[in-house]
């Protein structure tokens, strides 16, 4: 085995994977370094030495908005919206993969071609449906939707499939469980690594989605993060405020970042987890 | 073990941070990008006026909600919550996102915001959708303040039918900034009025460009700052599209400049555009393929090259604001004068929504934020040389020297620009037509085309865009 050959080929593909990353990385070093430096210092260079502006970044960054209160509002919006979709997702996931009844293929079929229709296409419909029901302008339209996610259950019922022998849930009626019973105590359990791997998704998504906020919500008090940081470009002296917008930008990562290493050992697990020990 | 630990954890936050790369690139330069000179809103009819509604400020709340583009609403916001007993609500919306979100909302009936704003190019298309308030019936009788603002602003307020929807507080017409110091050593004077001349039309700045890099400089960094100078001819005459000689004058010009390296070839608003600004800057030339985006790449590329000094730019008003913030060193030896036509870009526009329940609070602040005089003092010394539409104003400033451009006497030359602007021959077509010519202008200074195929091309461009149109081909 440790051949020099070997040495080689695996010293080559660790190179490989060093270079990937770091391609990957810098630009977000850049935002950070960007982040300290001012807005005319942007626009004429570019450098890997942090500059000293990161106090007149932060103030010109909270003279336009409360960046603390975007952040608890988007907080407030993407939390439960994950929650909710992973619950209802990995339930209905759950229910296709191992239910048989008149109509499971077609569900399945439906749902598939849903996965292929964007969000923003029904925009202008949603935000009237919202009207109607006086729903603007709060963050219920954009929570509750979170329920229907067709992709998260499509992956979801193919890693129930996966996972989740039809033997293990036949022992537990047998012993007298109840369907939700089994669902919350045995499927689910088991469901998780597959359930933290799209919640993260669904956390990203909900964290970073601009179009639906922007036009659903109208109080700046209620801006979610994404939208907030948006409005520094609406200024007239747009230059002075680039650095602003790194650091906005650099800030509004944290949450994901730690969210991310609560999430990442399930993400591993679920990537080489198999189901049943047999 | 530990190396494929470490290279998992890097992999793994790859995925995570591609993930995010996704959410956060908003396109901030839109907004400085829009460089349009004149796009309006008229000749579409419009057919639904909304009925006065006599049922203003019906809420009696003491409140106000402003929609804006631009952060300088809000703190006119400020400025008249200081001295009315209104709570105001400010919105604002980045630029590129702002006419969806209007237009959903006003759509959907909502009767916030109150006080609506929009760009002059969006401005057609919210007029022809009754999003803005007839301005001119009672109780605002907007005519009666006609000759209190400079002409073109009122005229681009008017929709289709000559109704007044939405006032400017600010002007924005177009001219050239260049170095004094360089004018001097080259030309021998400094005068506004002499380089002006130096600029009077294309044949003259082609001389000039030439002038200019036989002494080693180069006259523009880009050929883009034309862009607000491109013709004040009318494209459509009768329903019939027009080209004039100027517009062939302003494409020869066009052309010469990048075939005969006069510019810099850096691209407006990109690294080196900006650098120019405060001093040398290295030589590019049309065929090195560099990549002025990327800020490395390009010192590097033009590392020991040739440097140059760059004379002009062609910016409108709001241009005083970017010079002062980048020009460094070379602060006080800029100077402003006249270009070959008149242009304007940009400006933001303020209205009353259609929809709106509070009317009479709304109409008091647009009349508070363009018709004020105490206002508008005001805003000059806040914005730090930002050019208002209010004529008493303008007049009572028109002696203030501005040290960035050698104590030039801004204001009085902006409005001197501004009621040059003819705006009778801006038709609905000028943006299409318009970006179809330098469509054409491209394809034959990059040699992709020769003149006779690229102008062919225009002619198709605009009979498939508007078959209404006729079209005499020469």
């Amino acid at each position: 085995m440790n051949t020099v050959g070997y040495k080689i080929k695996k010293g080559i593909l660790y190179l490989l994977l060093i270079i990937l990353a770091l391609l990957c990385l810098l630009p977000f070093l850049l935002m950070m370094i960007n982040s300290t430096r001012s807005g005319v210092e942007i626009t004429t260079g570019f450098t890997f030495i942090p500059s000293s502006h990161l106090k007149e970044n932060w103030e010109q960054l909270f003279k336009f908005v409360n960046l603390f209160r975007g952040m608890g509002n988007s907080l407030l919006v993407a939390v439960p919206a994950t929650i909710l979709c992973g619950y209802f997702s990995s339930i209905t996931a759950y229910a296709l993969a191992m239910y048989k009844f008149k109509g499971n293929k077609l569900i399945f079929i439906v749902n598939v071609l849903f996965m292929m229709i964007p969000a923003q296409l029904s925009l202008i419909g949603f935000y009237n449906l919202c009207m109607t029901l006086g729903l603007v302008n709060s963050y219920i339209p954009l929570i509750i939707p979170a329920v229907a996610a067709p992709g998260t259950v499509f992956f979801l019922r193919q890693y129930v499939q996966a996972t989740l022998s039809p033997a293990l849930i036949e022992a537990a009626r047998i012993d007298g469980a109840g369907e939700l019973r089994i669902f919350h105590k045995i499927v689910f359990p088991i469901m998780i690594p597959g359930v933290a791997t799209m919640s993260i998704g669904a956390f990203i998504g909900n964290w970073n989605n601009y179009l639906t906020p922007l036009i659903l919500l109208n109080n700046p008090e209620k801006m979610t993060l994404p939208v907030m940081i948006s409005t520094l470009n609406a200024a007239t002296d747009l230059q002075s405020n680039q650095g602003a917008i790194y650091l906005g930008v650099a800030i509004s990562v944290i949450p994901i970042l730690i969210s991310f290493c609560f999430f990442s050992k399930y993400i591993i697990s679920s990537i080489s987890a198999g189901g049943v020990k047999e | 073990m530990k190396l494929k630990k470490v290279v998992s954890a890097l992999l793994v936050s790859t995925m995570l941070l591609s993930c995010v790369a996704c959410g956060n690139n908003k396109n901030t330069d839109d907004a400085n990008k829009d460089n349009n000179d004149t796009k309006t809103p008229n000749t579409e009819a419009a057919d639904d006026n909304n009925t006065p509604d006599d049922s203003a400020d019906a809420t009696g709340d003491g409140k106000l909600v402003i929609w804006t583009l631009a952060a300088d609403l809000e703190q006119f916001a400020e400025k008249y919550m200081e001295s009315h007993d209104v709570e105001v609500e400010t919105v604002v919306i980045e630029p590129a996102n702002y006419p969806t979100k209007v237009q959903t909302a006003l759509n959907g009936g909502q009767t916030e915001p109150d006080i609506i704003v929009g760009e002059p190019q969006m401005l057609e298309d919210f007029f022809d959708a009754g999003y803005f308030e007839d301005l001119n019936q009672a109780p605002y009788n907007a005519q009666d303040y006609a000759d209190q603002i400079v002409d073109y602003v009122w005229e681009v307020g008017q929709d289709a039918d000559g109704i007044q929807r939405a006032i400017s507080y600010q002007i924005t017409p177009a001219g050239f900034y260049y170095r004094r110091d360089i004018a001097q050593e080259v030309f021998g004077t400094e005068d506004p009025e002499e380089i002006g001349k130096l600029f009077k039309d294309y044949p003259t700045i082609l001389e000039t460009a030439k002038t200019l890099k036989d002494k080693g400089y180069r006259i523009f960094a880009s050929d883009g700052e034309l862009n607000f100078f491109s013709g004040n001819t009318a494209w459509v005459v009768d329903n019939k599209l027009t080209v004039s000689e100027q517009r062939y004058a302003y494409m020869d010009l066009c052309v010469e400049l990048y075939k005969q390296d006069l510019t810099a070839y850096a691209a407006q608003w990109s690294t080196p555009w900006y650098q120019a600004m405060s001093g040398p800057v290295p030589v590019l030339t049309a065929d090195s393929d560099v990549n002025v985006w990327d800020a490395t790449e390009f010192a590097s590329a033009t590392e020991g090259g040739a440097t140059t000094e760059i004379f002009a730019y062609g910016l409108p008003a709001w241009g005083v604001l970017t010079m002062r913030d980048n020009v460094g060193e070379t602060s006080g030896k800029w100077g402003v004068c006249a270009g070959p036509t008149y242009g304007f870009s940009g400006g933001t526009y303020i209205g009353i929504s259609s929809n709106s329940e509070r009317k009479d609070t709304a109409w008091d602040f647009l009349k508070f934020c363009t018709l004020n005089e105490e206002t508008a003092d005001w805003w000059i010394e806040k914005s730090e040389g930002d050019t208002v539409s209010l004529l008493s104003a303008l007049e009572k400033h028109k002696d203030d020297g501005n040290e960035v451009y050698g104590g030039q006497h801004l204001y009085s030359f902006w409005l001197e620009q501004a009621e040059g602007l003819d705006y009778s021959v801006v038709t609905r077509y000028d943006t299409a037509i318009g970006n179809a010519w330098s469509n054409a202008i491209t394809a034959i200074k990059t040699d992709e085309k020769s003149k006779e195929d690229a102008i062919a091309g225009f002619y198709d461009e605009v009979e498939a865009t508007y078959p209404e149109l006729t079209i005499e081909r020469e």
